[in-house]
């Protein structure tokens, strides 16, 4: 299909990327690779020796170990419950907002710039304040509920709730980019698609499931996938807004957990094996979404 | 009057956007305003007592905020060049070109970003060692591209996807090269999503932490986030201060994108409609 | 033509990647770099005294010296991570039980290998950190240990013991317009960190470990002590849910009686404008046992690759910063106890009031155990208390799971 020249040109404009992501990440990837195979951890860490799948062996005690001592399939659920929840959430909320500011609507420029905030402002801080607004007795969120007549809650003092709140943030935090995206992808909808469609008589809901959200469909998908991702990874938020875990160590998705193994338990080797078993959920999961979607993208 | 209810609509959902995000960053605000390091109050009013600007003018004067941020504007700005010019070439060889090993490049580019990212910090550390760019903004930069890159190359794809082949042929009956064609037909009309790559890759560079924490040690080469870092301590954290720093190392983030605004509205109406 | 082009997409990439990489290149040979976690003023005293070094060591003029500053969790993986690469600083400055760690795992050289003997002999053997009968690191004092912190505008005495303590802490906790949020509160903590909770643990018998480091949580004084907390929460003379920043917060609005908290803290609260007093904890009325807080030094330990060129004057800032006089200083202007013997006799650290009321705390208090099974235990501790606290479990199944968890940990970490 390509001729020959276009075949040098597309070799010669994929080189530079290829070369910066083989040599930052598929080396350490590599690396990762030999350092679960060994049995470094803080009693072996100058000299570790080869440990075959022993650290492998591990994870399948954790993942088998069904006494209660073991926590991994509470938070294997926990970390798909993240990511869905939060996914829905930056979507529908992300859309929404793309759609409302792309009406012509005066001060629009100012209200994007507002919204923007949550993804400018940097993460830590964000995350920390809303830790404070979730507090039991003196937060924003429960002065709120108050207000409204609700029963406040003590977000930190259950799992659920806890749960909840990192949620929330995370809501926050991840929304803007939906929607910055959103709006670039709404730029390309040709306004004729949707006379024509007026004329044909369809209403609002129906001219955004049949024009909108298929048009969206190629500049959404990419978000979607890498969004995927970035949630089930993300270390931050959950770690800054419960605290490590709270309450009581219940909080912990897959990735906090490799954290605390690697960083204060001193188990790299562990830790790395830990990794490539996340490393093959993702890739599982992002297979599946290439069968369920079945895009051009291929 | 139809017209004015659905306006009446409209600025309600806007208004309420608005107050989801902006209250928290209000938050912000106040601990700023705050005297003394507190990071909550029993108070509920936004502008606090005693309220002061010290800790803005602390971190403007006091703390070598402009050489963090001469440090950050290098790294996110370079971050964000390389990014868009790289993303956009390859992007297009993804989208145009049906070569083998199209379908493992798409999926490779993907599984970059699977492996959790602190497991890949140390190994990173030890190669950037061995090539000597430790310890430099260089170094810095080319890992934020690589954890761009995944993102800005499929966004491009996508939006490449969309544009008609045939402008590109067009293009190339007329006489140009493959590389004219791209240069002047497509580009341009990728606006919007150049726009959001660039956007994204800047952010990447302006506002990461973990990765410049390893591979920067010199206080002079010390970017935004890691110059509010140094404000933490054991226990004892100058809030206000982070609080501040932290707002302004939000502006320039807004600026930016309020420039770009308008380009992320361009796209076909540069008059390449096709027919 | 097409050259021109592929040309002027690569220029301005090389250009930034180029003036990147060249800025920042900086050369090591003469540099004594320190990496620490220290406080604002730590930072401060330790610039000072740097100054006086040079003037005091011409010799080492064109040497540079530098001070990186890190959060304590990035301190530990930075070092790590750059000892891995046989590089990272001369000097490494944070807690004694960071110090067990690093020694382990090989990073850290023996200051017997740098020093003489008679120099190390300066220090209070206690003080020091030991890991197979080596010294690692050099302690400029000791403390960190929690207090008790008594705000004397709404009180007129420290009780000694908890009962009265108690009867006190529920007189002074005042909730004047009933709307179940007190406007004052007896008594503020860290409720979510097991720092708080070990000081009980010895004041009702216990501790965190024996002499072979086992851990020895399932005891009935931990019991005690869970049982002692969860009535101080129940009784509601603490917040709710209470975290550090908010204790600290609701402690320097005047909004509390007493605060338990340690040294770092105690200057910030005279710098808000309260009269406070430090008392040790009061002893407990059921065992009559004093509360144990834990007390722990802060070292200067060197680096295993230390850099040939720089050892002599590594060496000697080392000396300089733990020496006699400039830990007189460091009691001065921080109010912490030195770990030089000598520097203890010294009559204005006999005589200081906080000083005095420091020490009496850290007199009653114990050390905090180096070893790496403290980890373990802390992370084991840390979940059931937070359970106890939140009503979901008994201080019986809590002491329990808290042996186990810190047991299987221990198995774990040297798998």
């Amino acid at each position: 299909m390509s001729t020959r020249r276009e075949t040098r040109l597309a070799f010669w404009f994929l080189l530079p990327s290829a070369v910066v992501l083989l040599a930052v990440v598929g080396y350490p990837f590599l690396y990762n690779i030999w350092i679960s195979l060994t049995n470094w951890n803080m009693f072996h860490f100058r000299d570790p020796s080869w440990n075959n799948f022993a650290q492998y062996g591990y994870l399948w005690r954790e993942m088998t170990d069904f006494s209660g001592a073991s926590d991994f399939w509470r938070i294997f659920l926990k970390t798909f419950a993240w990511t869905g929840i939060n996914l829905v959430f930056h979507f529908v909320l992300g859309l929404s907002a793309a759609m409302l500011l792309n009406q012509k609507l005066p001060g629009r420029t100012l209200y994007r710039a507002l919204l923007i905030l949550p993804w400018a402002v940097p993460q830590y801080i964000s995350a920390l304040t809303w830790r404070g607004m979730f507090n039991a007795e003196y937060g924003a969120v429960n002065l709120i509920l108050a207000k409204v007549g609700l029963e406040p809650i003590s977000w930190f003092s259950g799992e659920f709730t806890a749960f909840g709140a990192a949620i929330i943030t995370n809501i926050w935090l991840g929304f803007p980019f939906i929607m910055v995206i959103a709006l670039g992808g709404l730029q390309s909808i040709p306004e004729e698609l949707y006379e024509a469609a007026r004329i044909d008589g369809a209403g609002p809901v129906r001219r955004f499931f049949r024009i909108t959200l298929p048009m969206l469909k190629p500049v959404l998908m990419p978000a979607l996938v890498l969004g995927t991702i970035w949630t089930f990874n993300n270390l931050n938020v959950i770690w800054l807004v419960t605290d490590q875990g709270l309450p009581a160590d219940k909080s912990h998705i897959l990735v906090t957990y490799v954290y605390k193994a690697a960083f204060f338990y001193y188990r790299y080797g562990y830790a790395a094996a830990f990794s490539v078993f996340i490393f093959l959920v993702l890739w599982m999961i992002v297979r599946m979404y290439n069968r369920v979607a079945r895009t051009e993208a291929y | 009057m139809r017209r004015a209810w659905r306006q009446v609509w409209l600025h309600l959902g806007v208004w309420a956007f608005v107050l989801f995000s902006v209250y928290p960053v209000l938050q912000v605000l106040t601990t700023s305003l705050r005297p003394g390091d507190q990071l909550y109050s029993t108070e509920l009013n936004l502008i606090p007592d005693n309220w002061t600007f010290d800790a803005y003018r602390i971190m403007l004067t006091e703390k070598p905020f402009l050489l963090w941020m001469r440090n950050s504007i290098i790294v996110a700005l370079g971050t964000a060049l390389i990014g868009v010019v790289l993303a956009s070439i390859g992007g297009f060889a993804l989208s145009r070109y049906r070569f083998r090993g199209h379908g493992a490049a798409l999926q490779g580019i993907l599984m970059t970003q699977m492996f959790p990212a602190t497991m890949l910090l140390l190994p990173l550390y030890l190669l950037m060692r061995k090539l000597y760019l430790v310890d430099t903004l260089g170094g810095v930069m080319i890992a934020y591209v690589a954890t761009a890159l995944p993102f800005c190359v499929w966004t491009m794809k996508g939006y490449y996807d969309t544009i008609p082949v045939a402008l590109n042929e067009a293009a190339l009956i007329d006489g140009c090269s493959p590389l004219q064609a791209f240069v002047r037909v497509t580009l341009p009309l990728s606006a919007p999503a150049l726009v959001i790559t660039g956007l994204f890759s800047f952010m990447t560079g302006w506002s990461e932490f973990m990765v410049a924490r390893v591979m920067l040690n010199s206080k002079e080469l010390m970017t935004l986030p890691l110059g509010l870092e140094s404000l933490f301590t054991t226990y004892q954290t100058e809030w206000a201060n982070y609080a501040a720093g932290s707002l302004l190392v939000s502006l320039p983030v807004v600026v930016l994108f309020l420039l770009l605004n308008r380009y992320l509205v361009s796209g076909l109406t540069l008059g390449s409609v096709k027919g | 033509m097409k050259i021109l082009l592929r040309a002027s997409f690569l220029l301005p990439v090389l250009l930034i990647a180029g003036l990147a990489v060249s800025c920042g290149r900086v050369d090591h040979s003469r540099r004594v770099i320190l990496w620490e976690q220290m406080d604002p003023k730590e930072q401060e005293e330790y610039d000072r005294h740097l100054a006086g070094f040079r003037a005091a060591h011409p010799e080492f003029a064109d040497f540079q010296f530098e001070r990186v500053h890190y959060r304590p969790e990035d301190l530990q993986t930075q070092f790590q991570t750059a000892a891995l690469a046989y590089g990272g600083p001369s000097l490494v400055y944070g807690p004694a039980d960071k110090v067990g760690v690093y020694a382990i795992m090989g990073l850290l050289m023996p200051i017997d290998d740098l020093l003489p003997a008679e120099e190390i002999a300066r220090f209070d053997p206690q003080a020091l950190p030991i890991i197979n009968d080596k010294v690692y690191g050099l302690p400029d004092n000791v403390g960190n240990h929690l207090t008790l912190v008594a705000n004397m505008a709404l009180m007129d005495s420290i009780p000694d013991n908890t009962d009265d303590w108690l009867r006190q802490l529920r007189e002074t906790t005042i909730d004047a317009d009933g709307d179940g949020k007190p406007e004052q509160y007896g008594l503020v903590f860290n409720l979510l960190e097991p720092f708080w909770l070990v000081p009980w643990l010895g004041g009702f018998g216990g501790w965190v470990m024996d002499e072979e480091f086992r851990p020895t949580l399932d005891t009935e004084a931990m019991v005690g002590a869970l049982d002692f907390l969860k009535e101080l929460k129940d009784s509601r003379v603490v917040p709710l849910e209470c975290d550090y920043p908010l204790a600290d917060t609701i402690f320097m609005e005047g909004r509390a009686a007493y605060i338990i908290n340690g040294p770092w803290s105690w200057q910030g609260y005279r710098d808000a404008g309260l009269d406070i007093r430090l008392a040790p904890i009061p002893r407990v009325s059921e065992t009559g046992k004093w509360p144990t807080p834990m007390t722990s030094a802060k070292c200067f330990s060197v680096n295993a690759y230390l850099n040939e060129e720089t050892r002599a004057c590594t060496a000697a800032l080392l000396e300089f910063m733990t020496s006699t006089r400039v830990q007189l200083e460091l009691a001065r202007s921080l109010s912490v106890q030195p770990s030089d013997l000598e520097a203890r006799k010294d009559p204005y650290i006999m005589q200081d009031a906080t000083l005095r009321a420091s020490r009496d705390q850290i007199d009653k208090g114990r050390l905090m155990p180096i070893v790496p099974e403290m980890r373990a235990i802390w992370d084991a501790m840390r979940p059931n208390y937070q359970s106890v606290l939140n009503g979901e479990l008994s201080p019986d199944e809590a002491a329990r799971r808290m042996q186990q968890r810190a047991e299987t940990m221990i198995k774990r970490m040297r798998e």
